[in-house]
């Protein structure tokens, strides 16, 4: 019997497949396990080890093949703790102790796990992680739990929360949807799977929802509407296989515009470009028409990982994107870490206020550790095409000459080095904090390019949390005050022969596209399934009917009326 | 049995991704081979032996190999810790 239930939809679109759950809880089959005599215990557990072992192997190659190399260093070193004679040892013992071999396996890991993490050292509370992981992946093999697989079948992952790096290491054909127990709109993996036009739906984890599916259930999911129906019935099936096919008609329709520009009906040209999170996204984003990357969200090549990764590391990442950019330009935003999305490895303290903390180019002028690497990795990959260097959360004139420092001193380096780089790099500023736009006119001195932030920006400038429900209906990109900095920065630019670009939510929204083309944006990035929407619009419209409404809005005194207003006209 | 003593000189000395290294190099042989530090004697073939040591940069560490292929095992091990485990 097919079972209905909601959450809330982020990315729409509908899509049909097989449940893979992601971070599983093994309680309930402890419960039902029924052990037998010590002695076959002890061999079963011996057994998964061995058995384990050679899965991991396996799946090793087959990362290796595929070119994950990040990866399949991680399972490696998973490997090798199921290999380790020590980790055989202890689990023997445990086994033999408590009589139970998945128990035992699990107790033997979480002991060594919390020696690791007593031992005071960031690498070592990393490894914490993995043994629980790797002691989780032996219990599972002994009670029978499959450990999914991704096969031919399309997947839609499933799980109270989703790593970033668990999508981001899955090629995008083979997840058709994501369903998130808990999860906001802005949550990474949502991020992610957006780049990649994944349909996706949050907050299914109210009063247990999410316990009704399960590993392997066939499911259909309405990304638009946030609906999951479990086991559907043939007649469901059906009216979603007509929905689906409606809704590759519009996807046909928007790829008759890929290769139209994004012009206004008297000749004002747009760029329209996408946000990335990994090199992986560049494909999908070409494919809807971008003429390049306005963000690359670096800190996905940190993420996922137990250790900085080195200059070769991050090369390797920006160079790929670059090269796939194949001679457009491709924007690189430095690290933006901090308190709401930390590294183990960073050993960045809690912090009450993050969003107001210790973050990205804050912690990038004062590690340099952590700085130059990145920066001489994006010149070195600048060879192999376009690249513009971006910094985040600036707000004030002397960290962005600091930074430029930095990049001057990345150059020197690299000469030293005999490593070749791009001398031509443009290095610009994210404005995305209200004293950078209030600001604009000086930074344009310095900078090459301004591309507005607009999910900070707005955060910032109306001091509302964008993932707070209670003051969502504050939030709007359309206040006054957010579209008067937004238009300070975009005259700054222009008046010293800098370009402007925006690459916020923002810059997704058609009628915002109008009002930022009559200000004299030259580039909106966005992810890439927006990109038709806002390229249908651009070409709908004159440059001179934009203006009208821009100035109409202008005169506005509150951003509710704004908005209305334009849902109007436009 | 064959050994050699020999000093950590790479930053973040054996741990993390030098230990998975040396670990690997180590199952490569077939001798038993243990490595002796800080007066404890633990299983070379033991990456969570070898972590739980805590080689830091600038401890000195005797290799111990007793096996067929011993000699080979000695010099391998001993040339990954003098070549940094290729770090700067």
């Amino acid at each position: 019997m097919a079972e209905k239930i909601r959450g809330k939809g982020v990315i729409s679109g509908i899509a049909m497949g097989k449940i893979m759950l992601a971070g599983q809880n093994l309680d309930g089959y402890l419960v039902s396990y029924k052990p037998e005599d010590k002695e076959t215990e002890k061999k079963k557990a011996a057994d998964a080890l061995v058995a384990v072992a050679e899965n991991l192997r396996e799946s090793i190659e087959r990362l290796q093949k595929q070119d994950m190399a990040e990866q399949a260093a991680i399972m490696e070193a998973h490997r090798m703790m199921v290999q380790d004679p020590m980790m055989a040892e202890n689990i023997a013992n445990k086994v033999e102790e408590l009589g139970n071999a998945p128990l035992g396996v699990l107790k033997a890991a979480e002991e060594q796990a919390i020696q690791f993490e007593q031992m005071d050292d960031e690498y070592f509370a990393a490894r914490a992680v993995d043994l629980r992981d790797v002691g989780k992946r032996i219990a599972k093999y002994i009670l029978g739990v499959k450990e999914p697989e991704i096969g031919d079948e399309k997947v839609i992952l499933c799980g109270e929360e989703i790593e970033p790096s668990v999508i981001a290491g899955m090629p995008t054909d083979n997840i058709a949807g994501v369903l998130l127990g808990s999860g906001s709109t802005t949550c990474h993996a949502v991020i992610i799977a957006k780049a990649r036009a994944i349909p996706t739906i949050v907050g299914l984890n109210k009063e247990g929802r999410i316990k009704k599916i399960s590993d392997g259930d066939h499911v259909i999911i309405d990304g638009e509407l946030g609906v999951v129906v479990i086991n559907p019935s043939d007649e469901e099936r059906a009216s979603y296989q007509e929905r689906i096919r409606k809704q590759e008609e519009l996807a046909a329709h928007y790829a008759e515009l890929k290769e139209l520009p994004a012009i206004t009906t008297d000749g004002v040209k747009v760029d329209l470009v996408a946000n990335i999170g990994t090199h992986m996204d560049v494909d999908n984003a070409l494919n809807y028409g971008a003429e390049g990357v306005g963000l690359f969200r670096s800190e996905f090549v940190f993420m996922g990982r137990q250790d900085i990764p080195t200059e070769e590391d991050q090369f390797k990442a920006y160079k790929e994107a670059i090269e796939k950019c194949d001679g457009k330009l491709c924007v690189i935003r430095t690290m933006d870490i901090g308190g709401d999305k930390p590294l183990p490895y960073l050993n960045i303290p809690h912090e009450d206020n993050p969003f107001l903390g210790y973050r990205a180019l804050r912690i990038s002028l004062q590690r340099r550790d952590l700085f130059l690497p990145q920066l001489k990795a994006i010149l070195r990959a600048g060879v192999y095409g376009k690249a513009a260097i971006m910094f985040p959360m600036v707000i004030n004139v002397s960290e962005f000459k600091k930074a430029k420092e930095f990049v001057e001193e990345a150059k020197v380096e690299l000469a030293h080095e005999g490593k070749k780089y791009a001398d031509n790099v443009q290095v610009g500023i994210m404005v995305e904090t209200p004293s950078a736009a209030v600001m604009t006119p000086v930074l344009a001195k310095y900078a090459d390019f301004f591309s507005i932030g607009t999910n900070d920006l707005v955060q910032y400038t109306l001091a509302v949390d964008r993932g707070n429900a209670n003051i969502s209906y504050l939030y709007n990109h359309f206040n006054p005050s957010v579209l008067r900095l937004i238009k300070r920065t975009i005259e700054s630019a222009r008046e010293h022969g800098k370009w402007a670009g925006m690459c916020g939510e923002m810059a997704s929204d058609p009628r915002a596209a109008v009002l930022l083309v009559a200000m004299g944006i030259n580039e909106l990035s966005m992810s890439a399934p927006s990109i038709p929407r806002v390229k249908e619009m651009i070409r709908s419209i004159s440059s001179i009917k934009a203006k009208e409404i821009l100035s109409d809005v202008m005169k506005m005194e509150d951003g509710d009326e704004i908005k209305s207003y334009l849902q109007k006209v436009l | 049995m064959t050994q050699a003593t020999i000093t950590i000189e790479n930053k973040t000395g054996i741990h993390a991704r030098p230990a998975s290294i040396f670990v690997q190099t180590a199952t490569k042989f077939k001798s038993k081979v243990q490595i002796q530090a800080k007066g404890k004697t633990v299983d070379a073939k033991s990456i969570l032996m070898i972590m739980s040591m805590g080689l830091v940069k600038g401890t000195e560490i005797t290799i111990i190999a007793d096996g067929p292929d011993e000699a080979e095992a000695v010099k391998a091990l001993k040339d990954l810790v003098a070549s940094k485990f290729g770090e700067e």
